[in-house]
């Protein structure tokens, strides 16, 4: 059995070739190993919110599509190294869900382009089915399976990044999407001054921040992410400002055609003023400006 | 001779293997099944595979920042019509208890949580009487 075990090793090449490919293409700069291991990593990756879910509250709060906040597809060749691909590859990610969640296909579907030419260049390609999503967005109809399906290559992006110990473009792509979603929140808060309920959503960003800058600390070897790191940091010292209370109330409970439906009890209190949301906008505008230009 | 000798050790290597894979979890699978289960009206954001390994395993345990003002939903999946012993509880970042699909001794197929309070939650994967220990979970969330 081991004669045979051996004989087909050899005849394994061990990795794929993409994954090959893949690993000769990362730069110099990425191939810094984390100080942590990947397993924490991941766990605290999938921690972060989904930026779908600031698109969602957009929408609802009645806020009007605003292609101009988004960062245009014809950025695309300015992005050369894997650090700047893969952050736009998460910017470029956030403004799809956008597009997707207000319905604006043709929109979308630049974005998606976009999106499949990064995740080409970073070997993740493969993890992109453009015909059928291109598929699905030509009809407003389809906009759960889009958004299923775009959500769905995301996570399995990220689950390979970490399966293959390149948890740092991961990260990248988490933060991008994330700054993203900072700066359209900001911008529009910006515009609507007096909703509560956009200065909150900002505010309460400081948890996940928190655990962005931890995921950072774990590459302060890596320059390109150290030098992210100290912006980053900057920002947080804006955030420092916001204070969150937290009130711990048990949760009553009951079931409603067969779903446990609970009742939170439990409270959030979140103080930042409109001051607070001009400083921290200021500082993502240029942390994300960096990024894209 | 030789040809013989290699085919027979290639049928062992492989009847070794599948002998392997009966029993155990397929997680990712039951988990890719619960998507389309979410109830209408919430988008997904994550699947999670829950594999006890027969029992060498108790807990399972992921995290997530909920939000305020956001609805989720988490259910789970068995190989069989119920959750088979599969529970699912939430926990604040202080450990405080906030739901749990076991309500009254009843085992539940998913929670609802409107959140109300903003911050990091554990979503924990525990076995009670659980005939695989195997299963699948989908989170999904609506404004």
């Amino acid at each position: 059995m081991a004669i045979a075990a051996l004989f087909l090793l050899s005849c394994s090449p061990g990795k794929k070739p993409d994954e090959q490919a893949f690993e000769k293409s990362l730069d110099s700069a990425s191939n810094q190993g984390p100080t942590i291991d990947d397993e924490v990593i991941g766990s605290i990756l999938d921690q972060i919110p989904s930026p779908l879910e600031i698109s969602a509250l957009l929408k609802k709060s009645g806020i009007k599509y605003n292609a101009s906040l988004l960062n245009s597809p014809d950025n695309l060749p300015k992005y050369n190294s894997n650090f700047k691909m893969a952050l736009n590859l998460g910017i470029y990610g956030t403004d799809l869900g956008y597009t997707n969640i207000y319905e604006q296909n043709q929109g979308g579907i630049k974005y998606l382009s976009a999106i499949k030419d990064l995740a080409n260049q970073l070997n993740i390609g493969q993890f992109f089915d453009i015909e059928t999503i291109g598929r699905l967005a030509t009809n407003s109809k389809n906009l759960d399976s889009l958004l299923l399906i775009t959500t769905q290559n995301f996570n399995s992006i990220n689950e390979y990044l970490q399966q293959q110990n390149r948890s740092n473009l991961s990260v990248l792509l988490l933060t991008g999407g994330w700054i993203e979603a900072m700066q359209i929140t900001c911008q529009v808060a910006a515009g609507n001054p007096g909703h509560t309920e956009l200065r909150e959503k900002i505010g309460e960003q400081k948890i996940t921040l928190e655990q962005i800058l931890l995921l950072f600390s774990f590459y302060e070897n890596d320059e390109n992410m150290a030098s992210l790191l100290t912006d980053l940091k900057a920002l947080e010292a804006e955030f420092n400002k916001i204070n969150i209370t937290y009130t711990y109330k048990e949760s009553s409970m009951e079931v409603v055609d067969g779903v446990a439906v609970i009742k939170d009890n439990s409270t959030t209190t979140i103080d930042i003023t409109d001051e607070d949301v001009k400083n921290i906008m200021s500082r993502t505008n240029s942390i994300r400006n960096k990024i894209i230009s | 001779m030789k040809r013989i000798i290699l085919s027979i050790l290639l049928i062992s290597i492989a009847s070794f293997g599948s002998a392997r894979l009966v029993g155990q979890c397929d997680a990712e699978n039951l988990s890719n099944a619960c998507i389309p289960k979410l109830s209408g009206g919430f988008n997904f954001l994550k699947s999670y595979k829950i594999d006890g390994q027969g029992g060498a395993k108790d807990k399972i345990e992921y995290s997530y920042v909920f939000t305020k003002g956001t609805q989720y939903m988490i259910n789970l999946c068995a190989g069989g019509n119920g959750p088979d012993g599969l529970v699912v509880t939430l926990y604040d970042s202080k450990r405080n208890l906030v739901a749990s699909s076991k309500v009254n001794g009843q085992f539940i197929s998913a929670i609802a949580y409107p959140c109300n309070a903003t911050g990091i939650y554990y979503i924990q994967y525990t076995f009670d009487g659980s005939a695989t220990y195997c299963g699948g979970s989908a989170m999904g969330f609506k404004r």
